[in-house]
C-alpha cells in the first residue's frame, strides 16, 4: 500500500484512492463543498485545493490519486490564500439569507466563511437576482440564489435516483440550477437533495421555516417505516419530531433513505395518542386506570387459556414492537399455551434501492421471537374463519396493521363473535372502537431496543422522547401481563430482554447491545446486498 | 467542682461618666440637626408656595427624567411603517438570551420577506435587561427600549406577546442611533 504524508503525518492508503477521502479518514479536515462520499467526482468547488510538493500549482484533493512518497501540505499560506479566495468568489452572488435560511447553522458556506472566508466584501455592484422559493415538487423548493453550483443534487438524481430531474442551465456566470418545467423533482427520494446541499438551496417543505437547526436534539434511530431499516437520527425538541434525517451505513442506506420514510413521523407528534387504557363499561369505551386494564386482560386470558388449554385463544403480533417487546409477548403466549399467532403486515409497493414491501421495521424481528404459528396453531387469515365459527374466545391484537390488511367483512364477522377483543395501539382506531379493552403503545421514538430489518439485520434503536409520566411501553405491559398470569418475571429492560433472546433464539446467540452497536449486527444466514448505484 | 460566685465593687470608670459638657455637646448638636432641617422645609414651603420649586425630587410619576440612550429597559420589536415587525424569527435573540425568556415560532408570509414570527413572546419576569438580544440581532429587529413599567398584577400578566411588544421605528430612533454605533468596534 502506498504511504503518504499529509501535513507530516505518515499514512497508509490503498493505492488509487482520491487523497481527500484519505485525509478525511484519518481525521485532517480538508474543506469541501461537490465532494460527497457517495457521488462521482465533479471537481468543481475548488475549495479542496491543496499543495503537493513537486508540483507546478495546487491540485483539488478530491480528484487527486495518492501515489507512493507523495508529500502533501493543507495549511500553507498558498493554500489559505486559495481557499480564501475561492470563498470570496463563492459568497460574490450568495444573498445575505442566514436569518430566514433553514440550512443556517449547518450549513457549509456558513462554517467555510466562518473559518477561511473574509470578513468584508469588497464588491460593491448589486447581488445577482434569481427566481427565490421556487416550487419544483411537491416536497421542495429551490432558491436559486442561493445555490453555489456544486452539482451534488445534480449528480444525486442522474447517479442514485436516475430521474435527472435537476440540471445546471446556461454557462458561465449565468449558470443557474433549475429543473425543466414539465418535469418537476418528485422521486421518492427527492429530500435527499436537500440534506447533500452544502447551502440552504434546496429544502424541504415540510421543515421549511419551522424551527433553528440549532435547537434540535439528535438521536440514533432506525426508520419504522418498512423493513429495510434504514439508520436514521431522530431530530427532536420539546417532546416532538421536527425531522429526521438519515444515517450513514453504508450496509444498509448508504447516506440515503426515503422521502415517504422521512415525513412518516407525524403520528408521533399528533394530539389524538391514546395516553390512557379504554376498559368498555356498559358498552362504553371510558378511561380506566392501568392496573384494572392489566388485570381485566390477565383475567379474561387465564379464564380461557384454562377452559380451552390456549386454543380459544389467537394473538395477531404487531410488526413495530421492538424484538425485546416482541419477545415478552412471545413468552406471555408461551405461558398461556396459546398456538394460534402471526404477525400482521401491510405490504406495499416496492423497489429495487431503499423501499421495501413489508411496510413496517420489524416483521422479520417478531417471527424471529416466535411469533408464527406454532405447530397445530392457526395462521393469519384461519384465525379469522375460526373466530367467525366461534372457536376463537379471546383475539389479542398488536398495531394498526390487522384492520389495513384483512378483508373487513371477514373481519367483522370474526370481531362479532370474539368474547373479549384486546387491542393495543397508538391511537384510536376502527379496531379499538369494537375492543373491550385497549391499551395504549408507544412508537418507535419513544422506546430503546432493537429492529431486525429484512436482511437480517439487527439493528438498535434509542429513545428520544419520553412519553408521558405514568404510561407503560409496550414491553411492560407485556411484563405485567406476564407477571399476572404467573409469577416472578422482572421489569422490562431492554438490555437484560436482549440477553434472554440472545440466550433463547439459536441466531441471536451471544447478541448484546454493545455488539449491535451504531451499525448493526448481521445475523448468519442472512445476507445483505451492496446497494445499486452506490459507489464506493 | 462546685462553682461559687464573687459581688466585687470597682469603681465606675471615668468614660461612662456624664458630664455637664457632654450635655451640652448633645443639646448644640441636635439644634444645629433641627436647624438645617426647618431651613431646606421653610425653603421648600416658600418655593412651593411661589411655584418655583428649589429641590430636584422628581415628581414620579407626573414627572420622568429622560433615559440616556444607553439605558436598558425592557426589550422591544421593531415595527415597520407598514405596521409589520421588522423580525424575520431568525431565532438568534432566542439562542442568545441567558435566561430563555424568549419564544419564537417562525412562520411563511406571502412578504417579499418571507418568514416572521407567528409567535414572538418575552416572558417578563425573567428578562434580566442584559440586551444579549440586541446584540444578536441580525435585522436591528429587537432592541432594549426605555419602557422599565413591566410589572403585572399576575403571572401571565408577565408574559408579552408579539402585539403587545411592537413599537414604531421612528419611537426608537435614539436607540436604533446609538446600537449602530456600536458596529465598528
Amino acid at each position: 500500500m502506498p504511504t503518504i504524508t499529509i501535513d507530516g503525518q505518515a499514512i497508509e492508503a490503498p493505492a488509487g484512492a482520491m487523497l481527500l477521502p484519505v485525509a478525511l479518514e484519518n481525521g485532517i479536515h480538508i474543506p469541501h463543498y461537490c465532494w460527497h462520499p457517495k457521488l462521482s467526482i465533479d471537481g468543481s468547488c475548488r475549495m479542496c485545493q491543496v499543495e503537493v510538493e513537486g508540483g507546478p500549482k495546487l491540485v483539488i484533493a478530491c480528484n487527486t490519486p495518492i501515489r507512493d512518497g507523495m508529500v502533501v501540505r493543507t495549511k500553507t499560506p498558498a493554500v489559505e490564500n486559495t481557499r480564501r479566495g475561492v470563498m470570496e468568489l463563492l459568497l460574490v452572488n450568495h444573498p445575505l439569507d442566514c436569518p430566514i435560511c433553514d440550512k443556517a447553522g449547518e450549513c457549509l458556506l456558513q462554517d467555510y466563511s466562518f473559518a477561511f472566508g473574509s470578513r468584508r466584501a469588497r464588491t460593491r455592484e448589486p447581488r445577482r437576482k434569481l427566481e427565490k422559493r421556487k416550487d419544483i415538487g411537491p416536497r421542495m423548493i429551490l432558491d436559486q440564489e442561493r445555490c453555489i453550483l456544486c452539482r451534488r443534487c445534480v449528480r444525486f438524481c442522474r447517479e442514485i435516483t436516475k430521474t435527472n430531474e435537476l440540471g445546471v442551465f446556461n454557462m458561465g456566470d449565468h449558470s443557474v440550477l433549475d429543473i425543466l418545467d414539465d418535469k418537476p423533482l418528485a422521486n421518492d427520494y427527492s429530500i435527499n437533495t436537500a440534506d447533500v446541499c452544502p447551502v440552504g438551496a434546496l429544502e424541504s417543505k415540510d421543515f421549511h421555516h419551522k424551527l433553528r437547526v440549532w435547537f434540535l436534539k439528535k438521536t440514533e434511530s432506525i426508520c419504522p417505516s418498512c423493513s429495510n431499516g434504514c439508520n436514521i437520527t431522530v431530530h427532536h425538541y420539546r417532546d416532538r419530531i421536527w425531522r429526521m434525517m438519515p444515517r450513514r451505513n453504508d450496509a444498509v442506506n448508504d447516506t440515503w433513505m426515503c422521502d415517504h420514510g422521512r415525513l412518516n413521523y407525524k403520528h408521533v407528534n399528533s394530539a389524538e395518542r391514546l395516553r390512557q387504557p379504554l376498559l368498555r363499561r356498559n358498552g362504553q369505551l371510558e378511561a380506566c386506570e392501568w392496573d384494572e386494564a392489566l388485570t381485566a386482560v390477565a383475567a379474561a386470558l387465564r379464564r380461557v387459556a384454562r377452559e380451552t388449554e390456549g386454543r380459544g385463544i389467537a394473538a395477531v403480533a404487531s410488526p413495530h414492537l421492538t424484538n425485546e417487546e416482541n419477545f415478552r409477548f412471545a413468552q406471555l403466549l408461551l405461558t398461556l399455551g396459546v398456538r394460534n399467532v402471526d404477525v400482521a403486515v401491510v405490504i406495499g409497493s416496492s423497489d429495487n434501492f431503499l423501499i421495501k414491501a413489508e411496510k413496517a421495521a420489524n416483521a422479520r424481528g417478531a417471527r424471529d421471537m416466535g411469533l408464527q404459528p406454532a405447530s397445530g396453531g392457526l395462521g393469519l387469515p384461519t384465525i379469522l374463519e375460526a373466530a367467525a365459527k366461534g372457536e376463537i374466545r379471546v383475539l389479542y391484537v398488536c398495531g394498526p396493521d390487522l384492520w389495513q390488511t384483512t378483508d373487513r367483512q371477514q373481519l367483522e364477522q370474526a370481531l362479532a363473535s370474539i368474547e373479549c377483543l384486546i387491542v393495543q395501539d397508538i391511537a384510536r382506531s376502527p379496531l379499538t372502537e369494537r375492543a373491550h379493552v385497549v391499551l395504549p403503545s408507544l412508537t418507535f421514538a419513544e422506546k430503546s431496543g432493537t429492529f431486525t430489518n429484512v436482511a437480517g439485520r439487527v439493528q438498535r434503536l434509542h429513545r428520544a422522547i419520553a412519553p408521558p409520566e405514568g404510561q407503560l411501553g409496550d414491553g411492560e405491559i407485556f411484563s405485567r401481563l406476564l407477571a399476572l398470569v404467573t409469577e416472578g418475571i422482572p421489569a422490562f429492560e431492554p438490555a437484560a430482554v436482549l440477553e434472554e433472546i440472545a440466550a433463547a433464539v439459536p441466531a441471536y446467540a451471544g447478541l448484546t447491545f454493545d455488539r449491535v452497536g451504531a451499525l448493526g449486527w448481521q445475523l448468519p444466514g442472512g445476507t445483505t446486498q451492496p446497494l445499486p448505484g452506490a459507489t464506493a | 467542682m462546685a462553682t461559687r460566685t464573687v459581688a466585687v465593687a470597682r469603681p465606675r470608670a471615668a468614660s461612662q461618666r456624664t458630664t455637664l459638657g457632654m450635655w451640652l455637646f448633645g443639646a448644640r448638636a441636635i439644634l444645629k440637626g433641627m436647624a438645617l432641617t426647618h431651613r431646606h422645609f421653610l425653603r421648600n414651603l416658600w418655593g412651593f408656595i411661589r411655584r418655583k420649586p428649589t429641590v430636584f425630587t422628581v415628581q414620579y410619576p407626573e414627572q420622568r427624567l429622560p433615559f440616556p440612550n444607553a439605558f436598558r429597559g425592557m426589550p422591544v420589536l421593531v415595527q415597520m411603517d407598514n405596521g409589520k415587525e421588522r423580525c424575520v424569527a431568525c431565532g438568534l435573540c432566542e439562542w442568545a438570551c441567558p435566561t430563555d425568556c424568549i419564544t419564537i415560532y417562525p412562520a411563511e408570509t406571502a412578504d417579499e420577506i418571507e418568514r416572521h414570527p407567528e409567535v414572538f413572546d418575552i416572558n417578563m419576569s425573567r428578562c434580566m435587561f442584559c440586551g444579549l438580544c440586541e446584540e444578536a440581532c441580525p435585522e436591528e429587529a429587537i432592541v432594549m427600549s426605555h419602557n422599565v413599567e413591566i410589572s403585572a398584577f399576575s403571572r401571565r400578566g408577565t408574559l408579552w406577546h408579539k402585539d403587545d411588544l411592537l413599537v414604531p421605528v421612528s419611537k426608537l430612533a435614539p436607540r436604533l442611533e446609538h446600537i449602530r454605533g456600536s458596529y465598528d468596534r
